[in-house]
């Protein structure tokens, strides 16, 4: 998938959803959670996925959707009265069930955005919906190295969870190489990319997952 | 042709004229013009009326003027610097400072006024410098356009610092500041409003320059960003870079509606980029005088052990706290002494004296045992940085304290920073370690924080070892 077909094929343009970020973000190595994408309208007939099962919203309209009880985690058996139930609170809005990834230890955000001086730069740091209260996040400008990864990685307050703090086993090589696709991720969509969230990126079964992503672009 | 050559009629100048000039002693075309005539032989006042000033033969109108000038400085009001501007252009002369305000900074119709500058600067190539700028001052030739105190005498035994500033008044304070207890100059430049030449040209032209080992900026705005950064890091591998980056702007309003956006909001992006090109970043003009003193004459250690000589416990547990601190960005570590320094430190000093670092040689010792505790600690491999904190009360510390410290720390090729306590004599003890070659502060916390300069920019460069690896 070209960047330019992708830009050309969204639903809402210059505004990705969910399922068309993690689109793009696949096409670029970044591992996401197994999902299947539910439009206005369509009946769910059950799925392959493992339970349990997470049900969010999937609309660029909506920006903080689990404030407004469009997120719902740990959805087992009773899958098909939660997706009735979102369908009724949400009837214009596609749905996106995804495989709940398993995972323990702390939470990334990885991000970019365009400097008004400098042009396009990348983020990383501590990510979770506290994200903005920790602020222990450091920037650098975008495409980077993985050497420069790991430097950004090791200015954060919290590197040691990625070092073995108390026992934690995380991959910072994996990581870096993450920060870095991203860095090539955002340098590739050139002058239509405005700005991006990541977050959480979490650390499940050996890999680092993109949880949530969204994306701005330039019309 | 190259900046050098560019710029060379700046900074070396064979003939100057000065647009504005006037008799009146309280007017800055007075004031330039006097300043000029120390040093530029070839001098060439410009005033509509006058017949002489300051025994100078007067030019009525810049056509007038000798062919070929190297350079004019304008001191006229921004309304009429633009023909002034033109007509230097057309005369030929190579590079004009314009030290006149009212332009771009008080935007409507100074910013029309700017706009044309930049066009006449397109349309004959003439290099500009300003407006609003105060121009430059280089010690080696004493050439100074300053027109405010600057503390010239203090800093006219020059050095390696170039410091560009695009604010005039923080340029002159800090120097001011700085020259006190001495500061090597090589030179002065304000680049105002930036309509022609910006801190990118004077990046390239002092990164060629064999006297300067040190460039200080001072910036509100970086006009070519990307291009300044990637010519900083190529610069950066042989001089030390710090910029004093003020006007922490907000991401731009389209950029708040993501996590990142609002995270960055503090201009954190700056801090990244300095580092990932780099270059140090300094918060106010005492921290950008007091790091690139540093940078431009201490050697740059290999590591960030700390070794810390005291006369006085107190201050030796204070400059211990400084050292340990975990939040300040660069870390740093009080060095653990061998066994050989170990033993002979206890040699050399008094037997209740404490020789683990922080060394209380206590208030009963004197030169002797500073100088032999310094060799010692000197010679340690696991010592990268000494910190001195010198006391002059102790009755057996003698005045010649300076000299002895400073040539044992110049026998090394370790960075020793000084500390005096403060009072009434200290700024004339800094400026005598200042004479000396070394570099000495007033405070625990100022010399704690160069020695933290000095690890960053030790970093810095084995990034670049790193990188090319």
């Amino acid at each position: 998938m070209s960047n330019n077909n992708w830009i050309d094929g969204l639903n809402i343009p210059g505004k990705p959803d969910e399922w068309e970020v993690k689109e793009l973000f696949k096409a670029y190595s970044i591992e996401t959670p197994k999902g299947i994408l539910l439009k206005p309208g369509m009946e769910f007939t059950g799925t392959e996925l493992e339970q349990p099962l997470v049900v969010k919203v999937c609309d660029s309209k909506i920006l903080h959707k689990s404030d407004i009880g469009g997120v719902k985690l740990n959805v087992k058996k009773d899958f098909g009265k939660v997706i009735a139930e979102m369908n009724h609170s949400f009837p214009d809005s596609s749905l996106l069930i995804e495989e709940m990834v398993p995972y323990s230890g702390l939470e990334f955000i990885i991000g970019a955005l365009v400097d008004p001086d400098f042009g396009p730069a990348l983020m990383v740091g501590a990510g979770g919906i506290l994200t903005e209260l920790y602020k222990d996040v450091t920037f650098r400008l975008a495409p980077i190295s993985k050497m420069e990864a790991l430097r950004m990685l090791n200015e954060l307050t919290v590197s040691e969870v990625l070092t073995g703090y108390r026992g934690s086993k995380m991959d910072i090589s994996a990581l870096a190489d993450l920060i870095v696709s991203v860095g090539t991720l955002i340098t590739e969509l050139g002058s239509s990319f405005n700005q991006l969230d990541i977050n959480p990126v979490v650390f499940s079964d050996g890999k680092w997952v993109a949880l949530d992503g969204m994306a701005i672009l330039n019309l | 042709m190259s900046i050098t050559e560019d710029l060379k009629p700046l900074f070396y100048p064979e003939s100057v004229a000065v647009i504005g000039a006037s008799s009146n002693p309280d007017k800055v075309g007075n004031i330039i013009l006097g300043v000029l005539k120390k040093t530029v032989k070839n001098l060439y006042p410009v005033h509509p009326k006058a017949e002489e000033i300051l025994g100078l033969k007067v030019f009525n109108k810049i056509e007038d003027l000798p062919d070929n000038i190297s350079m004019a400085v304008v001191t006229i009001s921004a309304s009429q610097t633009v023909e002034a501007v033109r007509s230097c252009a057309e005369k030929g002369i190579q590079i004009i400072v314009i030290v006149s305000g009212g332009f771009g900074e008080i935007g409507g119709e100074g910013t029309a006024l700017e706009k044309e500058l930049v066009s006449i600067h397109k349309e004959y190539g003439i290099r500009l410098l300003g407006p609003n700028s105060l121009g430059i001052f280089l010690p080696e030739t004493g050439l100074d356009t300053i027109f405010v105190e600057h503390g010239d005498k203090a800093l006219s035994g020059g050095g390696g610092i170039a410091f560009i500033t695009q604010s005039g008044s923080v340029g002159t304070e800090a120097l001011g500041l700085a020259s006190n207890t001495g500061f090597g100059m090589r030179a002065f430049v304000g680049v105002g409003n930036k309509v022609d030449l910006t801190e990118t040209d004077f990046l390239n032209y002092f990164a060629e320059d064999k006297e300067t080992n040190c460039i200080a900026f001072y910036s509100e705005s970086i006009d070519d960003g990307k291009i300044f950064l990637e010519k900083a890091r190529e610069v950066s591998k042989k001089k030390a870079i710090v910029i004093l980056k003020a006007g922490r702007t907000e991401a731009g309003q389209s950029a708040v509606s993501s996590h990142t956006g609002k995270l960055a909001g503090s201009d954190k992006v700056v801090s990244g980029a300095f580092r990932q090109y780099g270059i140090q970043r300094a918060y106010d003009e005492e921290e950008i005088c007091d790091a690139s003193k540093s940078l431009s004459m201490l050697p740059i250690p290999d590591g960030n052990k700390v070794a810390v000589i005291t006369a006085a416990g107190g201050y030796g547990v204070m400059c211990t706290d400084y050292i340990e601190q975990k939040d300040a960005g660069i870390k740093l570590h009080l060095a653990e002494f061998s066994e050989k320094t170990t033993k002979k430190l206890n040699e050399v000093n008094l037997s209740f004296a404490s020789t683990k670092n922080p060394v209380d040689i206590t208030a009963s010792a004197g030169d002797e045992i500073y100088v032999d505790t310094l060799e010692a600690v000197l010679k340690d491999e696991g010592v990268d940085i000494v910190i001195c904190l010198t006391f002059f009360t102790p009755p057996a510390i003698t005045n010649d304290l300076v000299k002895k410290i400073s040539n044992k720390a110049l026998e090394f090729n370790k960075p020793v920073i000084t500390f005096a306590q403060y009072g009434p004599y200290t700024n004339k003890y800094l400026k005598e370690f200042y004479d000396l070659g070394m570099v000495g502060f007033s405070s625990v916390y100022r010399t704690v924080r160069a020695a933290r300069f000095l690890v960053e920019r030790s970093d810095i460069l084995k990034t670049f070892g790193e990188d090319n690896e």
